[in-house]
């Protein structure tokens, strides 16, 4: 039965993380100033000014002089190009009372532009144009020759353009298979380790389609088919470029954080502590921003801590505490509830709109504490226990007043506690040490202090013991306390009093090394493979002459027995048999001195096949004489016989 | 005791220079000059030492089957086994000779180094 409750609580759990997928990569205020900064250069041709112009106003910010920017567009606009028309009107709507006046053939061009022949872009920069004019369009024909264009030109931008400009378009239109393309474009996104979902044509096109998608679902008032992970997920992958390369892609984040901040639909929420997520006494509030993607505070939002809990000892400390707002952050004052110090794991709920995506955060808030070290007793004990302990007091950050001597027969104690210096409660840190410095020699020793079960820190030095750690040099050594945690204010160094120690051994040596580790080490020397000791030439050369001596007497006793060759028969085969196999002899030769076993065997394939035709040819004639003369002898046996 | 080897020794050479032919006594002598080779490697490797190892086996081991073959050779050629070797000629047996020469120095160049 428990263990089934465990495995349901740890499925349920999971489920929870799982679900609260949060926003990792987010703009911050000094992003939005550098992505306005950006947008705000001085024009240098009319897309420059479309750009910042349009950009500037999906941030909420108007262009620095709207009158020069006006006259600006007018004088470069150029009436027989669609796209000039397209950035002139799109721009000058943006900037309040600026107007540009167009012919009717103008008119009459933009509307030619809206068909099957254009290309998406096209038909995006006439319909744009003729909607910023406040002129008439037929949106009819705008939905067919889009649902023509976007068969033939089946890429994430033109379909990103179709959607956009299908935003534009009178809502009694067709536009429900334009609207299904947001579908399909989204189940094209690349999603990357589960944080980052992005079209692999990269990050301005992942904006644009971002914009564009809202911009048509808002229009036509329907939910975009964007689960809640999936907009953290492009969320995370929009705003993770902090520095833009060009204003056209400044201009698609831009647009994009526009759209993800005032949608109807969707809302990201961006949670993030004021500094460090630290509080102490002297800093008892934890401070907030809940902002949307834009990094402006959502100040109608109730933002709610669901519940803290300590990591140590998982007790809940605050459960649905609200948070207030003030000057655009949300603040609770965390030290009022008195917690102990150490790490608190804080379940963040942003409510208030029905919009909001990713409004369940987890926080994990550090609170610190000083430490103030009591009751610390310095003393000498004789191990034999035969004469009494005599305890000494040192106050922090005093020193004792005199030196404290130990020999080989007395041990050195210490004892402290170390406390919270608010609260009074006990404290364990991290780091407890005692370090013990030799001023004449540099060398230093550190011990680590436990505490006891009534966390009581202990700290014993046996003189004899532990002669090897000081390497049995007597003086007088500084005694150092050093107390560290991560969640103390205060770290402690304290020189607490100084202790002479005599070892009994006092043959330690004089001059001491600093056992300095970063010296050159010396330098191995490679020793390459010794060729082995070969015996001297002359040796060798005794012993081959020795080794092919045989030979001559070979050649000697068949001289003697009488072999010749005077039966040698000048036939074509038997002279091809000796060249052969004299040719072979030679390969073998060649094989030992340049060959390898393949090239051999293929020479000797040829020679061999040759040599041994000529062979059988000679010794087939051979056989034939022999025969011919053992039957002739044979017959003249029998003759003589008879 | 002595007395009788010698007599034993010269009456087997007598024997050796009368009853066989010229052509098994040149096979012999091509006998004794590759077993004189083969000692005199050995001798060297004996007092001088192993280095270079895979030559002295490859020259050893040529001499070696060199002698077998040769050996192997004679028994074929002596009329006085031509019952054993009904099917095989004196010049198939050279052929033989011939090619089982081939093969082992091939393999014995190949191990020279």
């Amino acid at each position: 039965m428990a263990l089934l409750r465990l495995v349901s609580l740890l499925v349920f759990v999971l489920a929870l993380e799982a679900q609260a997928l949060t926003p990792s990569h987010y703009l911050v205020a000094s992003d939005v100033d550098r992505l306005q900064a950006v947008l705000s250069q001085p024009f240098t041709d009319l897309k420059s000014a479309y750009f910042s112009v349009v950009g500037l106003s999906k941030l909420g910010v108007s262009v620095a002089d709207s009158n020069d920017a006006c006259s600006f567009i007018k004088a470069n606009v150029d009436s027989s190009s669609i796209e000039a028309l397209f950035y002139a009107a799109e721009a000058s709507q943006a900037i309040s009372s600026c107007e540009i006046h167009v012919s009717n053939e103008t008119r009459d061009s933009l509307h030619a532009a809206v068909s099957e022949d254009s290309t998406v872009s096209q038909i995006h920069q006439a319909v744009s144009a003729l909607s910023s004019l406040g002129l008439p369009l037929a949106s009819q024909e705008v939905v067919s020759a889009l649902k023509a264009r976007i068969s033939k030109e089946d890429n994430v931008v033109a379909i990103t353009l179709a959607l956009q400009t299908a935003s534009r378009l009178s809502q009694q239109a067709e536009l429900g298979e334009i609207l299904e393309e947001i579908e399909d474009l989204a189940a094209r996104l690349d999603d990357l380790g589960g944080v980052y979902l992005q079209f692999e044509e990269g990050l301005e096109a992942t904006a644009l389609f971002v914009s564009a998608a809202y911009a048509l679902s808002d229009h036509v008032d329907m939910e975009p088919p964007l689960k809640e992970d999936q907009v953290i997920q492009l969320v995370n992958s929009i705003f993770s470029k902090k520095s833009w390369d060009s204003l056209s892609e400044a201009f698609s984040v831009a647009s994009a954080a526009a759209a993800l901040s005032n949608n109807r639909f969707h809302k990201p929420v961006v949670v993030s502590a004021v500094g460090p997520a630290t509080v102490s006494h002297s800093h008892p509030l934890l401070q907030l921003h809940v902002t949307d993607v834009l990094c402006q505070p959502l100040s109608s939002a109730n933002v709610l801590v669901e519940s803290a809990t300590s990591v140590a000892s998982k007790a809940a400390i605050l459960s649905q505490t609200p948070f207030t707002l003030r000057d655009g952050i949300f603040e609770l004052n965390f030290m009022a509830s008195k917690p102990a110090s150490g790490y608190y794991q804080f379940s963040v709920a942003v409510t208030g709109d029905s919009r909001l995506v990713a409004n369940h955060v987890e926080l994990k808030v550090k609170v610190s504490t000083k430490v103030a070290i009591n009751n610390m007793d310095l003393s000498v004990v004789d191990k034999d226990q035969s004469i009494g302990t005599k305890t000494t007091r040192v106050e922090y950050p005093n020193k004792g007043k005199a030196s404290f001597i130990a020999d080989s027969h007395q041990n050195f104690a210490m004892t402290f506690q170390l406390v919270d210096e608010t609260t009074g409660v006990e404290l364990t840190p991290h780091q407890t040490f005692v370090r013990l410095h030799n001023q004449k020699t540099g060398q230093e020793v550190v011990f680590v202090a436990e505490p006891d079960s009534k966390n009581l820190y202990k700290f014993e030095l046996d003189t004899a013991e532990r002669k090897t750690e000081f390497d049995s040099i007597s003086g007088t050594y500084a005694l150092y306390l050093m107390v560290g945690d991560a969640t103390l204010e205060n770290p402690v160094l304290w020189n607490v009093a100084d202790v002479v120690l005599k070892f009994p051994d006092e043959e330690a040596p004089s001059t001491v090394q600093s056992k300095n580790l970063y010296v050159p080490k010396p330098e191995i020397q490679h020793l390459f493979r010794e060729p082995e000791k070969r015996p001297p030439t002359v040796l060798s050369n005794t012993f081959t002459a020795l080794v092919l001596s045989p030979f001559l007497l070979l050649l000697i006793l068949w001289f003697k027995l009488g072999a010749n060759i005077s039966n040698f028969s000048f036939s074509p085969s038997s002279v091809l048999f000796h060249v052969g196999h004299a040719a072979m002899l030679g390969l073998m030769y060649v094989y030992w001195t340049h060959l390898n076993m393949f090239q051999t065997l293929k020479y000797l394939a040829i020679i061999g096949s040759l040599t041994f035709l000529a062979g059988n040819r000679m010794l087939a004639q051979k056989a034939v004489k022999r025969i011919a003369a053992e039957q002739s002898s044979r017959l003249a046996k029998y003759r003589s016989l008879r | 005791m002595s007395l009788s080897v010698i007599a034993v020794i010269s009456r087997f050479l007598e024997e050796y220079r009368s009853s066989t032919s010229n052509k098994l006594k040149v096979i012999d002598a091509y006998l004794l000059y590759i077993l004189l080779t083969g000692a005199f490697q050995f001798l060297y490797c004996l007092l001088v030492g192993t280095f270079p190892f895979n030559s002295f086996l490859s020259g050893f081991i040529s001499s070696v089957g060199s002698f077998i073959l040769a050996v192997c050779l004679r028994i074929q050629i002596n009329p006085q086994n031509k019952g054993d070797f009904l099917s095989v000629s004196p010049e198939r047996a050279f052929a033989d000779f011939l090619f089982a020469h081939t093969v082992l120095h091939l393999v014995v160049v190949n191990f020279i180094g």
